[in-house]
This record gives C-alpha cells, structure tokens and sequence, in this order.
C-alpha cells in the first residue's frame, strides 16, 4: 500500500474515512431505536429479510472470505474451491432446516441467546448447561475477537499509509474503536443493520473485481490457458493431491460446512427475524450471497494467480488487484470490502461475548438486572469492557490467545452445532446428553488437532491425553463441591473424557493429517449427547 | 503451445455445483410463493 502515489493514497484514505463515516451514522441511528434489553440482544425481533439474511452470512466469514479464500484458489488453483460446496451445505442446513425451527422456538420460549435456548429446551436447575456453554462462547469469542481487530489494524493501517508499529497500533485502535461504539450504542439492530451495509460491499466488490480482471485477461478462455501454463495441476478438482490425502481434504473441506448451525453470532440472526414470511425471504438472499461471494473470491484467486505472478502471499491478490486494475476511489471501496469483511465478524462477535457476561451470567445466572433499562445499560457496558479486552490482548499480541483462535470455528461447531440440530429435531435428549455433547466438541476437536499436529503447538499440549483427564477431574470436583451435578452430569463428564481420549488414541494411531478436526468432533459430540441421554433416561 | 483445458471435476466444481444450486433455491423460492399465492 506504502507505494502508492501521495494523492492516490488520500483518495483511498478519504474513502476509509467515509466508510468510517457511514458505520458510526448507522450505529447512532440504531441507537436511537434501541431501548431495553431485548432490544439490545436481539433487536426487539424484529429484523427484516434483508438485514437478517445478510447480517447472517456477513458475520460468519470475516476476513477469512476476502483474504484466505482468496489466497485457497491463488495457491492450489480450482481445488482450492472445495471450501465453497462446504460452506454451501452448510448454508442450506442452517437457512433451510435450522433458520424456521429456531425462530419459532426462541419466540416461544422467550429465550434470547443460544445459550438461552438450549438451556430453555432441556432445563438447567443448577446452572451446569448456561456455565459450560458461556464458557467455551467466551473462550472462542474472546480469542476470535482479538485476532480480528488484529487483521482490522493491519489492513487499516496498510490502507490509510500508516507505518511500522505505531501504525499498526494506531490502526487497530481505530477500527475498534468505531466498532466498540457502533455495538455498544445500537446492540444488535446496528450489528445487524453495519452487517447488511458491509456484506453489500462485499458481494459487490466479490462480483465486480473478478469478472474486471477475467475481463482485462481477454475472458475466461485466457484465464485457463494461464493457469494451465503455469501449473496443469491448476485446472484439476484433485489438484497434486491422490489417495487418502485427497478424500481427506475433499471430505475436510466439505466439513466445513458441519460447523454453522453452531455459530452463535450466525443464528442469533435467525432468532431476531420478525416472522416465518421474513425467514422464507431471507434463505433466498443468504444463498444468492454466498454463492456470489464464495465463487468470487475463487475468481479473484484464480485470477491473481496469472495477472500477479510475482505475488508472494495469495491471501494479498485482492488488494494487489485493486490497487493494480482500478481507480484510487475504486480501489479504497475495495479495500473497505476487505475490512468490512473483518468488522462485520467482530462486531457480532462482541455483542455474543458481551450477551454472555451481562445477559446469561449477570442477568440469568446470578439474577441481576432483570429491569428492561437496567439491562440495556448493563449490555452497553459490558460491550465495552469486552471490546477494551479485545483491543489490550490484539495490541499485546498475546499468543496463546491466537493460539486459541485455531480452535475457535471448530470447537464452536463441534460444540453447538450438533446440539442446536437435536434440539430442533425434537430428538430422545435429555440435559445430562446436552453436557456430554459441548465437552465432547470441544474435548475432540483440540485433542485431534493437536494429535495430527502436536509439533506446532506449545509444548505444554504436547500430551493431551494428561491434560484432558486432569480438565475432566476439575470439572467433576467443582460440580461435585458446588452441588450443581447430578448423576447424569458426571455420566456425561465421563464420557465426553472417553472420547476425547479415543480421538487422541485414533489419530496418534492412524493419522489423519488431512482431515479437519471438526468432522470428527462433530459426530463424536452427536454420538455423546443420544448415548448419555439414553443412559441417563430418568 | 498446448492447449489446456479443465478437466470434468473442475468443470463440475467451478461452475455446474453454483449452477444447479442457484436454480434450485431460486426454484424453490417461486414454487413457494406461488403455493402461497393459491
């Protein structure tokens, strides 16, 4: 970015600030309709279609779709697009099954976060389910949130000509910032409303920049003939990939796609929509925008690929695009799309984190604060203080909290998403089967992803079969000295601990190196959850 | 020089899978409303 001219640098600069502009308009704007509790979490219910669909997709790919999605098919080429029919299935489990039945039953039960429902759905006299499930959303949220304003700084400061530490700094304090006030003052109905604004962008510029640079190559005949020339591996769904390694992958990607219905900032969304008529609108409108963005970002990849050989990291070829194809303003609205990208993700990742302080431990748990004001102000509060955390720990760079982030999407889909499908599906699961299935996500999914790559870890998870046994032994002591446990809560502990320490035997065993931790871990917490509820049948 | 192409995966990959999809949903959609509109 550095070497762009002077004038083309305050032009990109001006779009950034205007953009910046627009986001906080929106966030006073929704503040001004947001007045209690409910409102605050979740927008009164009363999103529209179009702010539901699109807030919806917007916030589960973050900058993941412009940047590594992007650098998937600049690297491997058309197989680098195996992630789009994951996330695609995944869309239309949770538009299609997951998005009606939820509306309907958080409406009926009253319940407001995801914790709400499920702890609503099988009851939770002593607080076991809400503690668990807020716990792995804060432990996930919190490490997501920070490495995201941590991208949001790099790619603020690189944008507005900000250089060295002081930039990058000064660029993650403004893009947190305006996000901490946007979410803070309008909750949910600005996430959703700075969501419908910044997902747009984003399917804009996934639809103009790639179809401009097949264009500018001399049509999509030119492009294969380039990509071919480079590498013919390009052009195969394969790839360089045979064998076991390649169901691995093509089965690991596909898998991608198990981990929606578990995101908590994801079908939140679904909650909020107003009615069954808005619910049938918006599961047109996600897909048509995860189709355009999801291809798009493919294209600009492939794209990147011939038109920027020189390129040394693909996840860049959007940017290095702009920069190169178009227009200074063009170029800025581009690179707006890429932070919009990031920042729609934070945003509603925040407001889950801060909804699980204030709504599900002060308000639910310790029965604090129940009056509708007191709420909203509890809610604005706790928003602050969370983002405030968020920008210490992406300024200091902790890392073991990056470190954390690797897990975030999986352990969330292996914990929840499983869970969220029985709960609908009205399936023979009782609450001690609900706690054996978010320790199981969680449990499986570190253990095999430390299992197959144990030598990129700290050294302290070096042998998770130890580590686990001694979180199973912490847990039951504190259930058992706090009287919250039933027999069937340590039935669950017990099994969840069994099959974390499975998967660790099975992939230390055998492998698996190339497929994704989710898969595994999402049908082992499904298993755990119908095995206890069986044993457990009161 | 040689001519490349893609082969059938990357065909189906590329661009018959968001084909196919987007008729569908988009199918879906208008089946839909007009069961509604009866």
């Amino acid at each position: 970015m550095t070497s762009l001219a002077p004038s083309a640098l305050i032009t990109v600069a001006a779009v950034m600030v205007l953009y910046l502009g627009v986001l906080l308009f929106i966030g006073w704007r929704a503040a001004r309709r947001t007045h209690g509790g409910e409102d605050f979490h979740l927008a009164g219910r009363s999103l529209g279609a179009w702010a539901a669909g699109i807030s919806s997709t917007a916030s589960s790919e973050s900058g993941w779709v412009t940047l590594g999605a992007v650098g998937m098919t600049f690297t491997h080429g058309v197989s680098g697009l195996w992630y789009a029919p994951g996330c695609l299935l995944g869309y239309l489990v949770n538009l299609y099954i997951v998005a009606p039945r939820l509306r309907e039953m958080s409406a009926t039960q009253g319940s407001v976060t995801l914790t709400d429902v499920l702890t609503r759905r099988w009851g939770d006299p002593h607080n076991v389910l809400r503690t668990t499930a807020t716990a792995i959303i804060l432990v996930c949220m919190m490490g997501y949130v920070a490495a995201q304003m941590t991208a949001a700084g790099k790619a603020f400061s690189s944008s507005l000509g900000f250089e060295g530490r002081g930039g990058y700094l000064l660029g993650v304090v403004i893009g947190a910032v305006v996000i901490i006030l946007v979410t803070s003052l309008g909750g949910f109905r600005a996430v959703a409303w700075t969501d419908l604004f910044q997902g747009l962008l984003v399917a804009a510029a996934l639809i103009a920049l790639p179809l401009y640079a097949v264009y500018r190559l001399g049509g999509f005949g030119a492009l294969v003939q380039g990509l071919g020339a480079i590498d013919p591996h390009l052009l195969s769904a394969a790839g360089d990939r045979t064998g076991p390694v390649l169901w691995g992958f093509v089965i690991g990607q596909l898998g991608i796609g198990l981990g929606y219905p578990g995101m908590p900032h994801v079908i939140t969304r679904y909650m909020a929509t107003r009615d069954d008529r808005q619910v049938q609108r918006l599961q047109l409108i996600a897909m048509m925008w995860g189709i355009v963005v999801f291809y798009g970002a493919g294209l600009v990849g492939l794209a990147g690929r011939v038109m920027l050989p020189e390129l040394a990291d693909g996840e860049q070829a959007l940017m290095a695009l702009a920069l190169r194809l178009v227009h200074p303003v063009l170029a800025g609205l581009l690179l707006a799309a890429v932070i919009s990208a990031i920042l729609s993700t934070v945003s509603s990742q925040l407001l889950v984190a801060a909804s699980a302080v204030s709504y599900d431990v002060v308000e639910e748990s310790l029965g604090k604060a129940r009056d509708d004001r007191r709420s909203l102000i509890l809610g604005r509060w706790t928003v602050a203080l969370v983002g405030l955390i968020g920008i210490a720990v992406a300024l200091s760079e902790v890392r073991l909290v990056f470190w954390f982030v690797l897990f975030a999407w999986s352990g969330l889909g292996a914990a929840f998403a499983p869970l969220i499908l029985l709960a609908l599906g009205r399936r023979g699961v009782n609450r001690h089967g609900a706690l054996a299935a978010m320790l199981t996500g969680i449990g499986v999914t570190v253990a095999w992803k430390l299992g197959r790559d144990a030598s990129t870890s700290p050294q302290i998870f070096a042998r998770v079969w130890w580590i686990a046994l001694l979180a199973a032994a912490a847990i039951l002591a504190i259930g058992h000295f706090s009287r919250a446990f039933a027999r069937g809560d340590v039935v669950g502990v017990v099994a969840a601990t069994a099959l974390t320490e499975l998967a660790w035997l099975v992939v230390q065993r055998w492998g698996f190196s190339s497929l994704y931790e989710l898969v595994p871990a999402f049908f082992a917490a499904g298993l755990a959850a119908l095995v206890v509820s069986a044993l457990t049948r009161e | 020089m040689d001519e490349h192409s893609l082969t059938l995966g990357a065909n189906l990959l590329l661009w018959v899978f968001p084909l196919v999809l987007t008729i569908l949903v988009v199918a879906e959609r208008l089946l839909d409303a007009r069961a509604r509109g009866r």
